[in-house]
């Protein structure tokens, strides 16, 4: 192999132009609008109408975190449910097609997918057309509940929103991990005498448990983010951080404070993640 | 009647439904709200409309739906409406009669994220691509204020001379020279007899606690505003933020006893026909059309007095098509072209001459010409009354305080 005169292998630099697409697309599309949101978000608007000024606002933050206090719970505690509702349905479901799917796999994972070849607006708003109030679905409800109960415009309807809307996302890393496992050591453990609920909860659990980390981040973040649910399926008393960020950005035209929930919503979110990472392992996101 | 003749009805009669309006809810952007009605519409469709609606209204984009042949970047005219605000013939009739390209889109959505959307290029001087554009009046009022309007050649519309005498030099332009309207409207309520079960005609019957928890309002701050500050006999002539401040508490209670159910834009008509809403606020021509599919759906205006608004075309600075753009809005201004465009869009025509017109038309159109609705009397008009204009900073307040409520 030809050597420079430093007696440098050419090849040193092949792995760095390997690399310089995904760098590239990394600075252009992360690193940039990253740094254009953080020069905002510190910025001050005297006006709605002139371009904001770059002035090391900090008191836009301050605004993010004092004004939209319950949005932020709001927007966590509902995610927060969503994920934990698909986890709860998703992981059966995964479950059923990884080991009782047989030559059906392929069609069951592919109904999961189906779906999503409407758009999800389109989804949430037939939501709507399921729970009305004098629909068959809040009919049952009403039997037990009163007259007046209904279903849209609460909590319940946005959490159930999101829960759907985001529950694939959970069933498929699960049943990639479930797919992985070597079901002979299921056999093993029964032939250890563990019951078929020792065997799950130490045998098939653990191993999977890589695919619930990834299955709840893919819920959770885009979950805690979402404006659609709540302004769709909510009432003003539902209202999400997103709502507040798209409003803030095209109502009232104000792009720091808007900027600034952006970043506080990121900041949250990344924190809450590195913890739950540092619970389960980051080798979870192996999966 | 053959097949393709009963498609293409069926389609402007699912535009009709959907108007202009369906993506005025600025809780939503781009185009969301819009996905729905027109995804299906634009299913019937073979050509032009594919993807109306999903798309957050870019002037550059190839998703709008659009009429007349000129396309984004090669036209003679660039006229951006809102959704449904056309019927199908108009633009094609210019054409043939002017020899110039239209490129007629329906990119406007709402007015706000529209602002947001020129206020780049217009701020800083820069020309954007539309040579007209329609925003409603207090918009127009506020583009006038930031100088990035140009002057229309008002001269050169002849036919300006059969507008209405109230929308010549009206409050948001007093000189007259930087607007001409499109289309007006009302906002009053709209309801589902079969729901509420009796006749409702006040404000009160709204905010009454019977019907909690099934009232919706505008997310359009001057109609929800507009309606509850006249049933306390706050006058819009003059708004000021003080003034208002009953009109918010009000709205601020309605809401934090649960007595409204959400803020809507144009999607208010499914809730109302499903029974979600017993009643909510809305506009006069989308209830109109609404209520030929459901009788039980009826629009009233409040006795205490309804707002009345206009969307107007205006011709954003740095344009250079002048002379088109007057010759497209002399040719919409003509009583047998405004006809037709109203008996297409239902609200009120800015153009005299348009009701006899109407009914030489006769079918629906005829139907039409008797709607007080479009047409409204002596006793209609005393009832409704239209905003002043609010300066920067009271704006300002009122859209935060509003967006406060609405829990935004």
């Amino acid at each position: 192999m030809a050597t420079d005169v430093d007696g440098r292998r050419p090849g040193r630099f092949v792995p760095w132009a390997l690399l310089s697409p995904g760098t590239l697309w990394l600075v252009l599309f992360f690193l940039v609008p990253l740094l254009t949101l953080i020069r905002q978000a510190l910025s001050s608007k005297p006006s709605r109408f002139v371009p904001a000024q770059f002035s090391w606002e900090w008191s836009n933050f301050g605004t993010a975190l004092s004004d939209y206090g319950p949005q932020f719970t709001r927007s966590f505690v509902y995610a927060g449910i969503a994920t934990l509702l698909a986890l709860a349905i998703g992981y059966p479901i995964a479950y059923f097609i990884a080991t009782k799917g047989g030559r059906w796999k392929d069609l069951l994972i592919g109904l999961v997918v189906v779906p999503f070849f409407t758009s999800f607006l389109i989804r949430t708003i037939a939501w709507k057309a399921i729970l009305q109030d004098d629909g068959p679905a809040v009919g049952l409800w009403r039997v037990f509940l009163g007259a007046d109960a209904r279903i849209l415009s609460t909590p319940m309807a946005v959490v159930g929103g999101l829960t759907y809307n985001f529950l694939p996302f959970m069933i498929l890393p699960i049943y990639v991990s479930l797919e992985k496992i070597d079901f002979g050591l299921a056999d093993a453990a029964g032939d250890l005498y563990a019951t078929p609920l020792a065997t799950f909860r130490k045998v098939i659990l653990p191993l999977s448990l890589p695919g619930v980390f990834a299955g709840s981040l893919l819920v959770f973040i885009p979950a805690a983010g979402d404006f659609i649910n709540a302004t769709l399926l909510g009432s003003p008393k539902t209202t999400m951080i997103g709502s507040v960020v798209q409003n803030q950005f095209l109502v009232q035209s104000n792009f720091p404070v808007a900027s600034a929930l952006s970043l506080v919503l990121m900041g949250i979110i990344t924190a809450l993640v590195l913890v739950y990472s540092k619970l389960f392992g980051t080798d979870g996101l192996a999966a | 009647m053959n097949d393709d003749e009963m498609l293409r009805q069926a389609i402007a009669h699912s535009r009709a439904l959907t108007r202009r309006r369906f993506l005025r809810n600025a809780g939503l952007g781009a185009g969301l709200m819009a996905a729905g009605p027109a995804f299906l519409a634009a299913c019937g469709d073979d050509s032009k409309d594919s993807g109306a609606g999903g798309d957050a209204g870019g002037g550059e984009s190839e998703t709008t739906t659009a009429k007349g042949s000129g396309s984004a970047d090669n036209n003679d005219l660039y006229h951006a409406n809102w959704t449904a605000y056309l019927d199908e013939e108009s633009a094609g009739l210019w054409e043939k009669s002017s020899g110039k390209k239209l490129f007629y889109s329906e990119e406007f959505n709402d007015n706000n994220e529209y602002f947001a959307k020129i206020s780049p290029e217009l701020g800083q001087g820069n020309p954007i691509k539309p040579d007209i554009i329609t925003p409603t009046f207090w918009m127009a009022g506020r583009l006038i204020n930031l100088g990035w309007l140009e002057k229309l050649p008002v001269d050169r519309v002849p036919n300006a001379k059969n507008l209405v005498t109230s929308l010549v030099k009206p409050s948001w332009d007093p000189t007259g020279e930087y607007t001409l309207p499109w289309q007006s409207g009302m906002a009053g309520i709209a309801y589902n007899a079969k729901v509420t079960g009796r006749e409702i005609k006040s404000i009160d019957d709204l905010l009454d606690p019977e019907f909690k928890g099934q009232i919706g309002m505008l997310t359009e701050m001057r109609d929800t505003l507009g309606l509850l500050a006249l049933a306390q006999g706050i006058a819009l002539d003059k708004p000021t933020f003080d003034g208002f401040a009953p009109v918010f508490d009000v709205l601020d209670k309605a809401v934090s006893d649960g007595q409204v159910r959400r803020f809507h834009g144009n999607d208010y008509m499914d809730d109302l026909s499903a029974g979600n809403f017993a009643m909510c606020f809305g506009w006069s021509g989308d209830v109109v059309q609404l209520s030929k599919d459901n009788p039980d759906v009826k629009f009233v205006i409040p006795e205490s007095g309804g707002t009345l608004w206009s969307d107007t075309m205006v011709v954003p600075k740095g344009a250079t098509q002048l002379d088109n753009a007057a010759s497209w809005m002399d040719f919409c201004y003509d009583p047998v072209n405004a006809a037709r465009i109203a008996a297409f869009v239902q609200f009120i025509s800015p153009v005299q001459g348009v009701q006899d017109e109407l009914r030489k038309m006769g079918g629906d159109a005829a139907v039409a010409a008797d709607s007080p609705l479009l047409f409204p009397d002596e006793t209609t008009s005393a009832l409704l009354q239209s905003w002043g204009n609010l300066s920067e900073d009271e704006e300002a307040k009122f859209d935060a305080r509003f967006a406060e409520i609405t829990g935004n």
